[in-house]
């Protein structure tokens, strides 16, 4: 009786303590770059007033909007939704501090080769991820998938005021969907 | 027979063939040294290589490759195709992303150690480790024109104190061959060991570096011409040209942009590097090398228990009456086997220890040597976790290869001690 008392006390104690890791386990949701990019914000809405079909490709305001559009989307805005998320997210990594073989502070962006071969990702599409426990054998360019809290690092710079910071609880290399 | 009383018979019978194994003990702990200096040396190496920077976004010089760039702003080994005008670095300064920017000149050097000069920022904005800022051993930063502030390792083996006045001279190199003797400079600062290529650097001021250069006309002292150190100072002494930048920036994630921004910069041909990535790229360069040596101290412990194994095998036969008395006495051969077994794991054991308590004695009585003469800062620690688990691996070889004359041993028929054929 006292035998099957001290289970039923244990059972409810691990029960109760698996309920809180369970649930933060939970919360880091799944996130993609595009929502990384606000809803409501739309690239195109000062070039609304041209009449872009009626111009011809050498117009020199046609080259002139192309190039103004440019900058727009480089000065892309960030979601503030994003402020506080717990996120979930794959990508490259470009590492930046290094304590011996481990990366404490590396960027992340969502295609290869970014900022190398094209013009950079817009700031929306780039994360600065800092992690507090060191991460192992970390190359540039591995793909990993980052699990932390997002955060918005606000600072004055030509390409919009606030990029992306994420404070990183888990980084695990990339896997594809299918589990191969 | 119980395990207990076994033990204690396998370590009597050890010592009584104390020389064989000792010498076969002596093998294992050189090796097991010799596999943990070589781990620690790795790691150390890369930790004080990946150390030289921190907190700077991007190094930024005269168009070349990422690792030359790399080598000559932050290692100064090697020199500097190209310079970078000061106008263009005053524009990357003023960008508005960038936070700091900090000039670096070099090219001069005073016996052997390289001369850099820089701004009095440079002390305050420049990071090593994580995120460690340079302090002071004494003094302060430079303030006047002919003022040094040296590392650590510089003064130490030059034994220059604070006031000491000191002679730079030109090109890179310990020949002083022409030597800017008319202007002396005065020690005001000396940094704290860092671990990093500041240790081995003379900071001077920027306009230090141009007035040096004032009686120079390309690339000799002009004959005749001699400007006195007081009459300098009534001399344009605005840098005219910086050999490479350090960048930090507002917000991390702008790198890129800044880095196109440099790279496609209009006035003249510059290159933007990330450190991280381009320390990547470099080590993984040099991780040849240190993969190699890796590989031929775990060969050596290998030899070192093939060592143990041979040794083992040997005494068999000279110990086929006492395992056969032991059996006669009731011993079954799993008990022949356990003390084997045992034999090899205490010999491993003893000599893995031994070695690591060897290394950390030699490391802490030959730190300070290492350190003036090999420029290598070896701290004197504990094992860490990494070399404990080489250490274990040691541990469980030894253990698996003692099977092997465990195994003879226990095949060994009772009759076959008994009646010896010689």
């Amino acid at each position: 009786m006292r035998v099957s008392l001290f289970l039923t006390s244990i059972c409810a104690a691990m029960v109760a303590l698996m309920t809180p890791i369970a649930q933060a386990a939970e919360p880091y949701k799944n996130t993609t770059w595009e929502s990384l990019v606000p809803k409501d914000w739309d690239p195109a809405k000062e070039f609304k007033s041209l009449n872009l079909g009626a111009m011809q490709d050498s117009d020199p305001r046609a080259m002139d909007a192309l190039s103004r559009m440019k900058d727009t989307w480089g000065n892309a805005p960030t979601e503030r939704s994003m402020d506080g998320a717990r996120i979930k997210i794959s990508g490259f990594a470009i590492p930046l501090e290094m304590k011996g073989d481990k990366v404490t502070e590396f960027l992340l962006v969502p295609y290869f080769g970014a900022c190398i071969h094209t013009p950079p990702p817009p700031a929306n599409q780039i994360v600065h991820v800092i992690s507090k426990k060191p991460i192992d054998s970390m190359r540039t360019m591995d793909a990993v998938t980052v699990s932390g809290t997002m955060g918005l690092n606000r600072a004055e710079s030509p390409w919009g005021t606030s990029g992306y910071r994420l404070a990183v609880d888990k980084v695990e290399p990339y896997k594809l969907p299918d589990g191969k | 027979m119980s395990p207990a009383p076994l033990l204690r018979l396998a370590a009597r019978s050890a010592w009584a063939r104390r020389l064989t194994l000792g010498v076969t003990l002596v093998a294992i702990m050189l090796s097991t040294a010799l596999l943990l200096c070589v781990e620690r040396v790795r790691t150390d190496a890369r930790q004080s290589f990946t150390q030289s920077v921190s907190g700077v976004d991007l190094v930024v010089g005269a168009r070349t490759g990422s690792v030359q760039l790399m080598l000559y702003a932050v290692f100064h080994a090697g020199a500097a195709s190209n310079n970078i005008d000061w106008k263009s670095f005053e524009i990357l300064a003023t960008h508005p992303a960038v936070e700091w920017a900090l000039p670096l000149s070099l090219g001069d050097s005073h016996r052997g150690f390289a001369v850099l000069g820089t701004t009095p920022e440079y002390f305050t904005h420049f990071s090593y480790g994580e995120h460690q800022t340079l302090a002071f051993r004494a003094g302060a930063p430079f303030a006047n024109v002919f003022d040094t502030v040296i590392g650590s390792e510089a003064a130490a083996k030059l034994s220059y104190k604070i006031g000491d006045k000191i002679t730079l001279s030109h090109g890179i190199g310990s020949a002083n061959l022409l030597e800017h003797g008319d202007k002396p400079f005065q020690v005001v600062g000396i940094l704290e060991p860092t671990g990093t290529p500041v240790d081995r650097t003379i900071h001077v001021s920027l306009e230090a570096i141009t007035a040096l250069h004032l009686d120079w006309f390309a690339g000799a002292p002009v004959k005749g011409v001699a400007i006195p150190q007081d009459l300098v100072s009534k001399f344009d002494l605005k840098p005219k040209e910086i050999t490479a930048a350090l960048v930090g920036l507002k917000r991390r994630s702008d790198v890129f942009r800044m880095q196109r921004f440099v790279n496609e910069f209009r006035g003249e041909p510059l290159l933007g590097v990330l450190p991280g990535v381009a320390l990547d790229e470099l080590w993984q360069t040099i991780g040849l090398v240190e993969r190699t040596l890796f590989a031929v101290s775990v060969l050596v412990i290998i030899v070192g228990l093939a060592g143990l194994v041979a040794t083992m095998l040997a005494s068999l036969n000279e110990r086929r009456r006492e395992l056969a008395i032991l059996r006669a006495l009731g011993a079954g051969p799993a008990d022949i086997f356990l003390m084997l077994a045992a034999e090899g794991l205490l010999v491993t054991t003893l000599g893995a220890t031994l070695g690591a308590a060897m290394l950390t004695l030699i490391s802490a009585i030959f730190a300070p040597w290492l350190l003036e003469h090999l420029g290598v800062l070896l701290v004197p620690r504990v094992l860490s976790i990494a070399e404990l688990y080489l250490l274990g691996g040691v541990i469980i070889t030894g253990m698996l290869a003692s099977l092997v004359p465990g195994w003879r041993a226990w095949r060994m028929s009772l009759a076959d001690g008994l009646t010896p054929r010689s």
